[in-house]
């Protein structure tokens, strides 16, 4: 931990630090029907202007830590609708992880959800190795039918999937576990080397995503390196106020990917590449720090945004209608919109339908869903409906987040439309 | 209404008053309905006692009543997109938040009409008429998030007023709830026609009376066909004047653009950074001209656009083509909020943003404006709607040096004397708000005893939107300057507005 941070510090340096940021904000209130809770609410403290108007108010004094303050600023999605479309450059992310960090050190939990809170934070999701583990264990229950102790494990809502374990993925048998090794690429011609970030759901839950990412970029002629040494990417830890937490995560990829020299750094999970590419500013009052921060931030791709501009081998014809739901991290916090939709209609066969409403949240935004359940349904119905009402079989996404709560969005519904990460579509496109 | 108790208690009548509406007094939430976007309520943010946020215009009239009869202040509120603390409420009391009042009520095709609530937003309303071919033509830049109780309530005017008019010329009528609570329809009761001469225009008077004659819960919208086609002309001149006479010599050839905005250098300079692909030369000021119509009219009118204005012109160069015309006008309408590029780690100042002068004056009108920012050292870009003499000023400051703020003030009141000095209004399209009501005296002269005498007569207690349009019920606001760019605590510095 650098000098001069952590709980020591008074809670507005913070927030001091976010100052000129929130001093943007012009009040012009254009963000206001890009913002989720707003337009679910119509409630000015719902809304990016009135959240940044509030955290100033806090900043110079006028207010406390008010249990309204708390709650409304809490309710932010931080799916950075609002930062995109801001003209004045208001960044909402930063204000969110400030304000974050200064209400986790004044709460105070009951010693039951401290505990929760240690698990999840500083144990699951800070050494992978534990994640795997857990994750192995959800594996067994799974097979052994004992989805009490899945439930119990604490490690369900986490992943966002508090609606029950039935909606649980398949935890799969093979997890992708970083040791340095390299994939090489499946061409002749010299091929440019990629470092993969793995990600910490992506490599265990959803491993099988990760496996097809690693296989697509050595389609597409890359020598592909699982970087060792890599872990989570802190954003949990960040949105959540355990921003020491996400610093040190932070400190641990760069010196990790730092092994790479500068091979761009392909992510498949929006929300990761999102936090990755804040680095920089995360870690901006720590001088030692900074320029490497900022030297990884220049090296993350996303996979969309990497492969748009290289060939693919596109092999096979998938014949299917789909529509494309945008993550909030790819969409506004990357500005990543185009990209996954080309690489969609490359593909031979397959028909794009655009949905009412693609970059409105679909809900998941890291563990709202978790935080607050029934905001989180309303978006995700919403959501759901307008996918349906395209016609589409397939709803393409980009994000674990996303994932989740689509199908969990739509085991509710009756029908066959299927939910999957754009890198499936990609891998079965590209197959031999 | 001021210490706790009575402010809980006002609280908790309005709860067991209101039946489809939420009450709002938590603090935090309150801050939130201090502002809209005038600089004054950056510097002076004036929450109200409670906030409602209304459900039914059944609960906009039962609290006007109940407030009427208790002499509370009742400032109403749609998005709070407005640059003249309008929206703010300056002597407290209750403030009435319509923007969740959103529903189209009815779109009535054959009779080329819309009936709404106030909440509505201005583009949402647009694009679900799209599909029929109509439109709602007042188009403010701030459409995305403007509400239509706020434009009829501002007169808002927009880009495309010097073909279409302002928001007055398009409401055929209004549900008002008075400010005894009783509701009246404007417009002649239960009517569909598209026009009527019956008694006195109180549709006109009500629009654009911000809030202190009575509240907006319903409007009658006309509506127009939308043109099939629009073209844009991109003229840059290295010259200002010869911009203003370009616009003379367009209009000379009866040709009437459905929008005619003016960008100067700044400005250029600010869409050249902000959307790097566009790639403008950076000249004294450019004009873009758009037509509207059917097909081959549009093309006449652009191609003999840019005949007319060559001989003028650095360069001038017309397009059809949608991405072209949509990317132009994006970055027109995003320049408001987006000068700030220009100088980084500085902000827009909304204040002084909004004169508009004799068409024939603008060339001089924008260099008088460039000498009074040289004279207190602040950044100016100016754009605005050439076509009908409307100019936005944007200020650009440092807001943590207490001296810009000070000076910055100052800009604002030497642009509204030079708008009255050159023979126009102090505003031409955003309102009075608080922010322009010490120029009305000057302004209107006697004309504002006959406002203050139809005031009185609506609003005897004179609880409606108290502190905006006349001067005598504006408070001494007491300005709070952002915390000081050095500190490392949280303090504030506080100064008279004189």
């Amino acid at each position: 931990m650098a000098q001069g941070r952590g709980a020591a510090q008074p809670l507005e340096h913070d927030l001091l630090s976010e100052y000129d940021n929130m001093l943007s904000c012009v009040r012009c209130g254009l963000c206001l029907t890009s913002c989720p809770t707003y337009v679910l609410s119509g409630h000015e403290a719902e809304g990016p202007r009135g959240r940044v108007a509030m955290a100033r108010a806090l900043t110079e004094g006028r207010l406390e830590l008010t249990p309204d303050l708390i709650e409304h600023e809490r309710n932010c999605l931080v799916c950075e609708a609002c930062t995109a479309v801001c003209p004045a450059g208001v960044r909402m992310g930063p204000i969110q992880i400030a304000l974050r960090s200064a209400l986790a050190s004044s709460d105070r939990p009951s010693p039951r959800a401290r505990l929760a809170r240690h698990v999840a934070y500083r144990r699951a999701f800070a050494d992978m190795a534990t994640l795997r583990r857990l994750t192995s264990l959800l594996r067994v229950s799974q097979r052994l039918g004992l989805v009490w102790l899945a439930r119990r494990s604490g490690l369900l809502p986490l992943v966002g999937m508090k609606d029950g374990a039935a909606l649980l993925p398949s935890i799969p048998d093979r997890f992708v576990t970083p040791k340095g090794e390299v994939y090489p690429a499946q061409s002749r011609a010299a091929a440019p080397r990629v470092s993969f970030f793995a990600g910490c759901i992506m490599s265990t839950a959803f491993a099988e995503l990760d496996h097809a990412t690693i296989r697509l970029l050595q389609r597409s002629g890359c020598d592909v390196s699982n970087t060792a040494g890599q872990g989570c990417c802190g954003a949990l830890h960040a949105h959540s106020g355990e921003v020491d937490m996400a610093r040190a995560l932070a400190k641990q990829n760069i010196a990790a990917f730092e092994l790479d020299g500068d091979a761009p750094i392909v992510v498949n999970s929006a929300g990761c590449g999102a936090m990755l590419k804040e680095y920089g500013h995360l870690l901006y009052d720590e001088p030692e720090w900074e320029g490497r921060a900022k030297a990884l931030v220049a090296r993350v791709r996303d996979l969309s945004e990497f492969l748009a501009r290289r060939e693919l081998p596109l092999r096979r014809p998938v014949n299917a209608v789909v529509t494309y739901q945008e993550p909030c991290h790819l969409a506004h916090a990357q500005r990543i919109s185009r990209q996954p939709r080309e690489l969609l209609q490359r593909i031979r066969g397959l028909e794009l339908r655009e949905m009412k409403e693609s970059a409105l949240c679909c809900g998941s935004a890291g563990v709202y869903n978790l935080t607050n359940p029934a905001e989180s349904r309303r978006l995700r119905d919403r959501k759901v409906a307008n996918a349906i009402a395209t016609g589409a079989s397939v709803i393409v996404t980009a994000n674990p987040g996303c994932l989740l709560q689509l199908r969990a969005g739509l085991a509710a519904e009756a029908g066959d439309v299927t939910v999957k990460h754009i890198v499936e579509l990609l891998d079965e496109a590209t197959a031999p | 209404v001021s210490d706790k108790r009575t402010r809980q208690a006002l609280a908790a009548d309005l709860r067991a008053l209101l039946k489809q509406s939420q009450v709002v007094d938590a603090p935090a939430e309150l801050q939130t309905f201090a502002y809209d976007a005038s600089f004054l309520t950056q510097l002076s943010p004036h929450p109200p006692d409670v906030a409602v946020i209304a459900g039914s215009e059944d609960d906009v009239c039962a609290l006007l009543r109940y407030a009427n009869e208790r002499s509370i202040p009742v400032t109403p509120r749609g998005a709070a997109t407005g640059q003249t603390a309008g929206a703010a409420a300056l002597h407290g009391g209750i403030t009435l938040s319509l923007n969740a009042m959103n529903r189209v009520l009815e779109v009535d095709v054959p009779n080329m009409q819309v009936f709404c609530e106030p909440g509505v937003v201005h583009a949402q309303l647009n694009e679900l008429l799209a599909p029929q071919r109509l439109a709602f033509p007042p188009d403010p830049g701030s459409s995305r998030m403007a509400t239509v109780g706020g434009m009829a309530s501002t007169n808002a005017h927009g880009m495309r007023a010097v073909k279409y008019g302002p928001t007055s010329a398009w409401v055929l009528g209004l549900n008002v709830a008075l400010a005894d609570g009783r509701l009246i329809e404007t417009g002649s009761a239960g009517s569909r026609a598209k026009q009527s001469s019956a008694g006195l225009e109180l549709t006109k008077l009500f629009v654009g009376s911000e809030g202190t004659l009575g509240v907006f819960t319903r409007l009658r919208l006309k509506l127009m066909p939308v043109p099939s086609t629009r073209a844009i002309v991109l003229a840059l001149f290295d010259v200002l004047e010869n911009a203003g006479l370009a616009v003379q010599a367009v209009f000379r050839e009866g040709i009437s653009p459905s929008a005619i905005e003016i960008l100067d250098a700044r400005c250029i300079r600010a869409v050249n950074l902000y959307r790097p692909g566009m790639d403008l030369p950076e000249v004294e000021a450019m004009i873009l001209f758009e037509v509207d119509g059917n097909p081959p009219g549009v093309r006449w009118d652009a191609e003999r656009i840019v005949e007319i204005v060559a001989p003028l012109a650095r360069s001038a160069e017309w397009s059809d083509e949608p991405r072209r015309i949509a990317a132009l006008w994006e970055a027109r309408s995003l320049i408001g909020a987006a000068v700030g590029v220009l100088r980084p780690g500085s902000n827009r100042a909304y204040c002084g943003e909004d004169l508009c002068v004799p068409v024939a004056r603008i060339p001089e009108t924008l260099r008088a404006i460039q000498e009074i920012g040289e004279k207190y050292r602040i950044p100016i870009a100016t754009y605005g709607h050439i076509g009908g003499g409307g100019l936005h000023p944007g200020h650009l400051i440092d807001g943590r040096d207490p001296d810009e703020v000070r000076r910055v003030l100052q800009v604002a009141d030497e642009i509204h004397e030079l708008a009255l000095r050159m023979g126009g209004t102090t505003t031409g399209e955003h309102g009075v708000g608080a922010v322009r009501a010490p120029f009305m005296e000057r302004e209107h002269g006697p004309a504002l005893d006959v406002m203050r005498a139809i005031k009185r007569a609506l609003d005897p207690k004179g609880i409606l939107n108290p502190g905006v349009i006349f001067p005598d019920t504006v408070p001494l606001l007491k300005l709070e300057l952002p915390l000081p760019a050095a500190v490392g605590t949280p303090m504030r510095a506080a100064i008279d507005p004189g």
